[in-house]
């Protein structure tokens, strides 16, 4: 049975020994932060995949300004300028001769380089994008890569042994519940499975380095008012507390807060007890708050008028 | 953004067909204020709105190419598959105008093994050295690099996500459209009665059945980007 090599496996990541339970819920101080996953081109032999989606923020340059602003249901005049003297329609794509290959192909080098095409009639160099993406990581340089890159910390929530019934028997895979955050008030929950502890770990960090959301806090680390979060049945009631108080919150609630960054506050799990669904419910819950200063702003009044 | 003339002449549009919707029934009442008749069971398009959106979406594209940006045009639509491969190779920018592959933007980095795949196939096939194998793997090899040059033939020299896509048809592309929002490109689509206005950034309400009217959008964005990629070799 897989029972033994799990335990094996489950402790030498912790220092206790577990109860071979079907439900591995690790005790979240016990487990050794581990090492960060990877960023955009870096590559894990482990791993297919592990870099995380780059994505484009709109840039400036694209003004979309007279799209978003324009209402359909105005009348939009059609009022093209006048145009320039001698102007000479160009001719469509279609007509005109074809274009040699090797002319296109020259074409799309000078603007791009060679890229993945295989070919380099300019000179360059053909593999030029193998250096971009490859930083092959030894075996022993990996293992001891557990420095936490761009500054988030993780930590596992919990660990889980699920498994898929086939007709063979059954396939046990593990789901991980990382919980990334700095402790500046970024936070994002993560999930991942796989067949190994250590990958899904991994995949969850990925998955939470992608979701990540802003804790409005205040100058004593604590929220700026009372605020409930639910995901699926797991409700979460949090508030904030004076300074000196600490996070008094149970489980994954906890996690979250105090990876935040938040260092006074109290919170409740109300309805289930999922690690999972309360950690989402706690990020729900946290995006619902404001801060005093963007509801006066948004209201129009004075800060001082809120506090009546 | 300056506003520039882009050779928009309603009469030739109304000659290429730009005007006409898709059937009646099959409308989608977001498209209400871009429909300016009902003819013979088939919409019809206001092509003054068209026009101008037109000519505002060349500006965007001459701005962003002056910028050099990187731009992908995708149609995968029979009919216009040719004439979106022709346009986009006029106009130096990358193109799919075969079927979309599901997550060819989201899951870069999987799209970006299989072009290094092309590129060894594409190398190896230039060298020669496709002959020292023996002749069953030189087949499957060389059926292997005609599937990827199908697929990925018009982004094989994609160095990373591109800024802009133009998306011909919004139904037909509705994978690519989904991917460019997840990942926040800016899109430039051709709406058709149909669709959906709100899904893409800019959304030029036109015909997407006729190969006429495709063909003159496309005429008018090339032309955009030409021009916007000149001003930039010029500056640069």
């Amino acid at each position: 049975m897989a029972a033994p090599s799990l335990s094996s496996t489950i402790n030498s990541l912790s220092t206790l020994s577990l109860p071979t339970s079907s439900r591995f819920s690790l005790p979240p101080n016990r487990l050794p932060i581990l090492s960060k996953s990877n960023h955009h081109h870096h590559h894990h032999p482990t791993l297919s995949h592990s870099s995380p989606i780059p994505k484009c923020k709109p840039s400036d340059d694209i003004d979309t300004s007279f799209f978003d602003s324009v209402n359909p249901n105005d009348d939009i005049a059609f009022n093209p300028p006048e145009p320039p003297e001698g102007f000479v329609a160009p001719p469509s794509f279609d007509d005109g001769p074809l274009e040699a290959e090797d002319e296109i192909a020259t074409a799309y080098e000078e603007l791009y380089g060679p890229a993945y095409s295989g070919v380099s009639l300019l000179g360059n160099d053909v593999f030029v994008m193998d250096s971009k993406l490859k930083k092959d990581t030894g075996f022993g340089s990996g293992a001891k890569k557990e420095k936490l890159r761009d500054g988030f910390e993780e930590r596992v929530v919990q660990v889980r042994r699920v498994t898929k019934v086939v007709k063979g028997g059954k396939q046990l895979r593990f789901r991980a519940v990382v919980v990334v955050g700095d402790k500046k008030g970024q936070v994002g929950v993560g999930v991942g499975k796989a067949k190994e502890v250590i990958a899904a770990v991994q995949k969850s960090a990925v998955n939470a380095r992608r979701n990540i959301i802003k804790v409005p806090m205040t100058k004593y680390s604590t929220f700026p008012h009372r605020s409930d979060g639910d995901y699926g049945a797991a409700k979460v009631m949090l508030r904030p507390a004076s300074p000196g108080t600490g996070v008094i919150a149970g489980g994954s609630v906890r996690i979250v807060l105090e990876m935040a960054g938040v260092e006074n506050a109290l919170g409740k799990q109300l309805g289930s007890n999922n690690a999972l669904n309360n950690a989402r419910a706690t990020v729900v819950a946290v995006q619902k708050m404001k801060q005093f200063r963007e509801v006066a702003e948004e209201r129009g009044i004075p800060m001082e008028e809120l506090w009546k | 953004m300056t506003k520039r003339y882009w050779n928009i002449i309603l009469e030739e549009m109304m000659g290429a067909g730009v005007h006409f919707g898709h059937g009646t029934r099959k409308w989608n009442p977001k498209m209400s204020p871009y429909i300016s008749a009902k003819r013979k069971g088939i919409h019809i398009i206001n092509l003054i709105r068209t026009a101008r959106f037109l000519s505002e979406a060349c500006d965007l594209v001459f701005d962003a190419a002056s910028g050099g940006k990187q731009f992908l045009i995708v149609g995968t639509k029979k009919k216009a598959a040719d004439s979106v491969a022709r346009a986009a190779i006029r106009a130096r920018c990358h193109y799919v105008n075969k079927k979309w592959l599901g997550g060819m933007l989201t899951n870069w980095y999987t799209t970006e093994t299989r072009l290094q795949k092309f590129r060894d196939l594409r190398r190896q096939q230039k060298t020669g050295r496709l002959h020292f194998f023996p002749k069953r793997d030189a087949a499957i090899l060389k059926r292997q690099l005609a599937h990827l040059e199908t697929y990925l033939g018009g982004i094989k020299y994609m160095t990373g996500l591109p800024d802009i896509v133009i998306i011909v048809d919004q139904q037909e592309e509705y994978t690519a459209l989904r991917e460019c929002i997840t990942l926040e490109i800016p899109t430039i689509c051709i709406i058709d009665t149909n669709c959906d206005p709100d899904l893409a950034d800019i959304s030029i309400p036109a015909n997407d059945d006729a190969i006429a009217s495709i063909r003159l959008i496309l005429n008018k964005l090339v032309f955009a980007i030409c021009e916007g990629r000149s001003s930039y070799i010029r500056n640069s």
